[in-house]
């Protein structure tokens, strides 16, 4: 079992936060790995269970992942890859976030496990944490800092 | 029932700032407010179920707590009020201390559950939320921050 951890802090109210990243259809709008998404078969992004079919930006292929769960209460979401180009089975990403109330700023944790294919576990943690959960909290902290 | 949770940024890694915070007899090494403290029987200070008896400097109040769990893995704690002198009832806390991966620094979380036996229970709420859990965390930036 591989495990990936990543946390930062946001200097932005959570609710903003929370707004941003609460849509499960939405992350070409604001991260840069990712181009094109829809959810399968029209439904909601937030009806729990819906596939995003969303693509690697600049022809790195497609990812199909499942929404799992789906807290406003926990500002939370879990979900689990159905296909995708990476080396991995079994996968299980969770992001929450947590409100920082001395300052009112945001933490945001984002976490995976999953079991490696093939023997690239060093470069696909480097893509997971550093490449998609760590540029996340980056460019979510420039864009919405006060 | 009313609860307060507070939550800050710590600027020292959580490993320190948990081995300061995991004694369950330190307060007085790192709490402004609190004067004594030991620990009845004896006992070791991490074993679960152990009461420190502790003095506020203030007014020398009593209060006898209880460790209700104890774990270094997620540096988390918890325990309950036996006395006190503050209008408090049924009162459980709990402190969480996590990791920043991207900058460094400790994500800091104390919170609280209780009933208000006199007064507004708000005052009281804010009481300890903002004097002694945020003074609390301004008090281990203080000696440990960078």
């Amino acid at each position: 079992m591989t495990k990936i951890f990543v946390s930062a802090v946001i200097d932005a109210p959570i609710e903003k936060v929370w707004a941003r990243v609460r849509d499960f259809n939405n992350m070409p709008d604001w991260h840069p790995k990712f181009s094109r998404s829809h959810i399968e078969g029209g439904l909601p992004s937030d009806k729990i269970g819906c596939v995003r079919n969303f693509d690697i930006a600049g022809g790195g292929g497609t990812i199909r992942e499942r929404l799992l769960e789906l807290s406003d209460i926990d500002h939370s979401f879990r979900y689990c890859i159905l296909t995708s180009p990476l080396p991995v089975e079994g996968y299980v990403a969770q992001l929450t976030l947590y409100p920082v109330t001395v300052g009112d700023k945001t933490v945001g944790i984002w976490t995976a496990e999953f079991e490696m294919t093939n023997d690239d576990e060093a470069g696909t943690v480097d893509a997971v944490a550093n490449g998609t959960f760590g540029l996340a909290f980056e460019v979510l902290s420039a864009n919405l800092r006060r | 029932m009313i609860k307060v949770y507070r939550s800050a940024i710590i600027d020292a890694s959580a490993d320190k700032v948990w081995k300061l915070v995991r004694d369950f007899n330190g307060l007085p090494k790192w709490h402004p407010a609190i004067g004594t403290s030991e620990i009845e029987g004896g006992l070791p200070a991490d074993r679960v179920g152990c009461v420190r008896r502790f003095t506020r400097r203030s007014d020398n109040g009593l209060l006898r707590e209880q460790l209700l769990s104890l774990a270094d893995d997620t540096r988390t704690l918890t325990y309950n009020i036996l006395i006190s002198p503050m209008p408090v009832a049924n009162y459980m806390a709990g402190m969480r201390f996590t990791p920043i991966t991207m900058g460094g620094g400790t994500f800091s979380e104390w919170w609280a559950v209780f009933d208000v036996t006199s007064g507004p229970p708000q005052v009281t709420a804010d009481d300890i939320g903002d004097n002694v859990f945020v003074a609390g965390f301004a008090a281990i930036n203080k000696l440990l921050g960078r």
